[in-house]
């Protein structure tokens, strides 16, 4: 306990550009996590639809996509994709990137760890997904289908915004696991946060790490990211909670919220 | 295809194990600490609920690999020699009981209040409503979601065995067949075959319980 609170062990976070390096390497997770959830998000919702179609062939492969990459590690997918790109892949990439990216977000290996990340997310919120439609009063559809919809347009006007709004939370609470996950980038060698605070913790005086003298203990650099996660995860929990609140009222109506327990089931994936 | 599993059987059902053992363990902690956690939470006692409260925002929203390095690489330096076993079945443990507090007290929740006053004015302690008629309802109608937090367990073990600690897991295994072998796809594949089979078993066995126990609201 003394070695944690010791003053002496924190003075690196406020000595050269200590700070500075890790807050860099944590935009890039916040980089990383953006452009994984929109792909995540619409793949997923594909995925969704895909296995509602009415082609049995169709629904019966685009399940069986969503229960194994949904069933696998995700760092499993990360570590095969960093392994079997092939050179051409990796060396279009990193000659062709557009110049707006991060230089981070421009190496070899990004398109690995971003692909990994998409194919588990997509296929986990495509269960959500297709769960919330799901749930939905059969007598929704059969009241559009008798008013004369067609089947797109019982899916756009009348399912989907339903059945999506009901799984905002289960929603929301896996973007907040794809936002830790993008941590698992960091093995694959991309400058996220948490390969930063290793190196913090291991050179001290580079200057092109932290440039200061003083020395980084590897339990404080790591306890303070691990801060800077709870503090995004919850601002991320706090914005869909007033989401819901302020959806709930636009709607007026009776807004059938989930149970307890259909929550726990989606959250705990 | 198949001869880089059979040449490598030994390596391939040594990493499973790994992982059973590892998932198990952490299971039984993440169990233990979860139910703590869950009895802070619906405490009659301001105080206690923040600090459960607290628990479960700090330790769901940290990254298992961030959680990893705290107790594994951090501990260390700090001066104790704490084992890999002991590292990773601690944070996988800790990290999942946040997961494990939050079902149970959904499945409190879902136990209805006029019990809870029944037990209470039949005289039982609030420790005594909890312990032995509230928790036995809230397990049972929280298996499905034990399920899946399990399921995932499985996934996270993954990350444990991918991190610094010399723990050889399934994926572990898998990357030194791959090392040893140059076949990469092959190697892997068999590893997701291993995954798989663990996430259906698990799903398998909480069907079951699902079926004989849960009780339907």
């Amino acid at each position: 306990m003394g070695y944690l609170f010791d003053p002496d062990n924190w003075e690196w976070l406020w000595t050269g550009r200590n700070l500075r390096f890790l807050l860099d390497g944590f935009v890039i997770n916040l980089q990383i996590a953006a452009v994984a959830m929109v792909f995540a998000l619409i793949v997923g919702l594909a995925l969704a639809l895909l296995s509602l179609a009415r082609f049995t062939p169709l629904r019966l492969a685009a399940k069986l996509w969503v229960d194994v990459f949904r069933n696998l590690p995700l760092i499993f997918l990360i570590l095969y994709l960093a392994l079997s790109m092939p050179q051409g892949v990796r060396e279009y990439w990193t000659e062709n990137a557009p110049e707006i990216l991060p230089e981070a977000l421009r190496g070899e290996l990004v398109l690995a760890g971003i692909l990994g990340l998409v194919l588990y997310n997509s296929a986990v919120l495509a269960e959500i997904m297709r769960a919330g439609i799901l749930s939905l009063d059969r007598g929704q559809r059969d009241a559009a289908a008798a008013l004369g919809m067609t089947y797109r347009q019982q899916m756009r006007l009348v399912i989907l915004p339903q059945g999506l709004r009901r799984m905002v939370p289960a929603t929301v609470s896996q973007l907040i696991t794809l936002m830790k996950d993008t941590t698992l980038v960091s093995i694959i060698a991309i400058q996220e946060v948490v390969r930063s605070g290793r190196q913090l913790s291991q050179i001290a005086g580079n200057p092109f790490v932290g440039g200061s003298d003083v020395q980084a203990p590897i339990l404080h650099v790591m306890i303070f990211i691990g801060f800077l996660f709870v503090l995004v995860n919850l601002a991320l929990s706090r914005l869909s909670r007033r989401l819901e609140v302020r959806q709930s009222k636009r709607t007026t109506g009776r807004r059938v919220p989930l149970s307890e327990e259909e929550q726990a089931v989606a959250v705990a994936r | 295809m198949i001869d880089v599993l059979t040449d490598n059987f030994d390596r391939f059902t040594a990493g499973l194990w790994v992982t059973v053992r590892l998932v198990g363990i952490s299971f039984l902690a993440a169990f233990v600490l979860g139910t703590l956690v869950a009895a802070l939470r619906v405490a009659p006692s301001r105080l206690l609920q923040r600090i459960g409260g607290v628990y479960v925002e700090v330790f769901r929203n940290i990254p298992l690999l961030v959680l990893l390095f705290i107790t594994f690489a951090g501990v260390r330096r700090g001066g104790l020699d704490i084992s890999a076993w002991t590292a990773g079945t601690l944070s996988l443990g800790v990290y999942t009981s946040a997961y494990v507090a939050e079902a149970l007290r959904s499945g409190v929740a879902a136990v209805s209040v006029g019990q809870v006053d029944a037990g209470l004015s039949l005289g039982f302690t609030h420790r005594d409503v909890l312990r032995r008629i509230v928790l036995p309802q809230a397990f049972r109608t929280v298996i499905p979601p034990l399920g899946s937090i399990t399921i995932a367990m499985i996934k996270n073990s993954a990350i444990v065995g991918a991190s610094l600690l010399a723990l050889p897991d399934l994926l572990k295994e898998a990357r030194i067949v791959n090392s040893n072998t140059f076949q990469t796809t092959e190697a892997f594949f068999w590893a997701a075959v291993g995954y798989l089979l663990l996430t259906a078993t698990a799903t398998a066995i909480f069907r079951t319980l699902e079926a004989r126990y849960a009780i339907r609201r």
